[in-house]
């Protein structure tokens, strides 16, 4: 079982070719692009959503921030997507490998963060000092706040991948636990099996949530470098 | 038939190997299904109406548009209806203003009329004033003759015999009454 708990995990291969690529692909067949002023109920139903989550994502930011719009759009989409789709039995959640994630966190926050350099050279180095702190303690606070910015990547990378891992990882104990107690007492694995359609609901709102969250900070660390 | 048949082949010979992850699969499953069932028609009407209210404001243009344009042919036959009724007005107008001059004209020749027989009456009361003078002037000199040609002798005459005459006539009277 110990193999067969981590064994999801690893990047799949058929018959000795990654396909992990084609995993990645996958998802944006789901979205079907709008070319008619009259779609089909799927596109249409995307097109509103999209349009409502890029209204509220977008309303914060101003007009140099807003030239971000697709990535951050096409960012919540692949996430969510990804996420959803590796709820379903013998898939592959790309969005699990810490490698994909760093790769996803640290262009665009290092983006932000050169933007916001490059534009307000004098406002980005102020950021290091919050306003107000008595003098003996600003050596201190400029090393902790600088800390502070060169983990904003990391932690945006390892809490998707924390996230979405533990959520498969209890989805697959709890699943293990409720075929084994199935043979001794069925009662409890009934119950199990409760608590497994729970945590199924759980994991269906934090693919979401995790999406939402990793745009959300991206697009934070951009309003504050615009 | 055949998926029921496939289904229990591959159990029954471990192709297909029931572990967590059926278990799972069974979970995710039921929580989409019923999440479909119970939404799904909602959605569907809303994607519906989403496209219905597309198509409305097409629509609504297309109305508009054929609205106004039916609107303009209506107000350009009215306009030609009105150019041709214009002439009735023009002949109106043309004769009015006719009219008008010729009563102008008639009144001036009236004018001109009265003036010429003003200076003709003129003419015609001097030549009376005139005629009425020289007949007394005539008149008067025959009185002045004939006064001076009366001596004072044939005056006492002339008055006894209209005495005696009187006389006369008075014994006449007296004796008819």
């Amino acid at each position: 079982m110990n193999e067969n708990l981590f064994a999801s995990f690893t990047t799949p291969m058929m018959m000795g070719v990654p396909i992990v690529v084609l995993i990645i692909i996958f998802p944006s067949i789901l979205f079907p692009s709008p070319n008619r002023l009259i779609n089909n109920r799927l596109a249409t139903v995307q097109q509103w959503l999209i349009q409502l989550v890029s209204k509220y994502m977008l309303s914060i930011h101003n007009y140099k921030g807003q030239t971000w719009a697709l990535m951050l759009m096409s960012l919540i989409l692949f996430i969510g997507s990804t996420n959803l789709l590796g709820l379903l039995p013998h898939s592959f959640t790309p969005t699990t490998q810490l490698s994909m994630n760093l790769g996803m966190a640290i262009p665009l926050w290092a983006g932000t963060v050169v933007m916001g350099f490059r534009h307000k050279t004098k406002a980005s180095l102020a950021h290091f000092l919050p306003q107000g702190t008595p003098l003996p303690l600003i050596p201190m606070l400029v090393i902790i706040e600088t800390i502070s910015l060169f983990i904003q990547p990391v932690a945006l990378a390892v809490r998707l991948t924390a996230n979405i891992t533990a959520g498969h990882l209890l989805i697959h104990l709890i699943g293990g636990a409720t075929l084994v107690l199935m043979n001794i007492n069925p009662v409890t694995a009934l119950i199990t099996f409760i608590i497994l359609i729970l945590l199924t609901i759980l994991e269906l709102a934090v693919a979401l949530i995790q999406a939402y969250v990793f745009t959300l900070l991206v697009s934070l660390y951009l309003h504050d470098n615009t | 038939m055949l998926g029921t048949g496939l289904l229990l082949y591959m159990l029954s010979k471990e192709i297909y190997v029931v572990n967590h992850e059926t278990i799972a699969g069974a979970s995710t499953l039921i929580v989409l299904i019923y999440a479909i069932r119970k939404f799904g028609p909602q959605v569907g009407a809303f994607a519906d109406k989403l496209n219905e209210e597309k198509v409305a404001k097409a629509q609504e243009v297309k109305d508009t548009a054929i609205n106004s344009l039916k609107q303009a042919i209506a107000d350009e036959n009215k306009e030609q209806w009105r150019v041709e009724g214009r002439n009735y007005l023009f002949d109106a107008k043309r004769s009015n203003v006719v009219m008008l001059l010729e009563t102008n004209y008639r009144e001036r020749l009236l004018h001109v009329y009265e003036e010429v027989k003003k200076r003709l009456d003129y003419q015609v009361n001097l030549q009376h004033v005139i005629f009425r003078r020289e007949q007394e002037h005539m008149v008067n000199w025959v009185e002045k003759n004939v006064i001076q040609s009366l001596t004072a002798q044939q005056e006492k005459e002339s008055i006894a015999k209209c005495i005696a005459d009187l006389k006369v006539l008075s014994k006449a009277t007296h004796a008819s009454l």
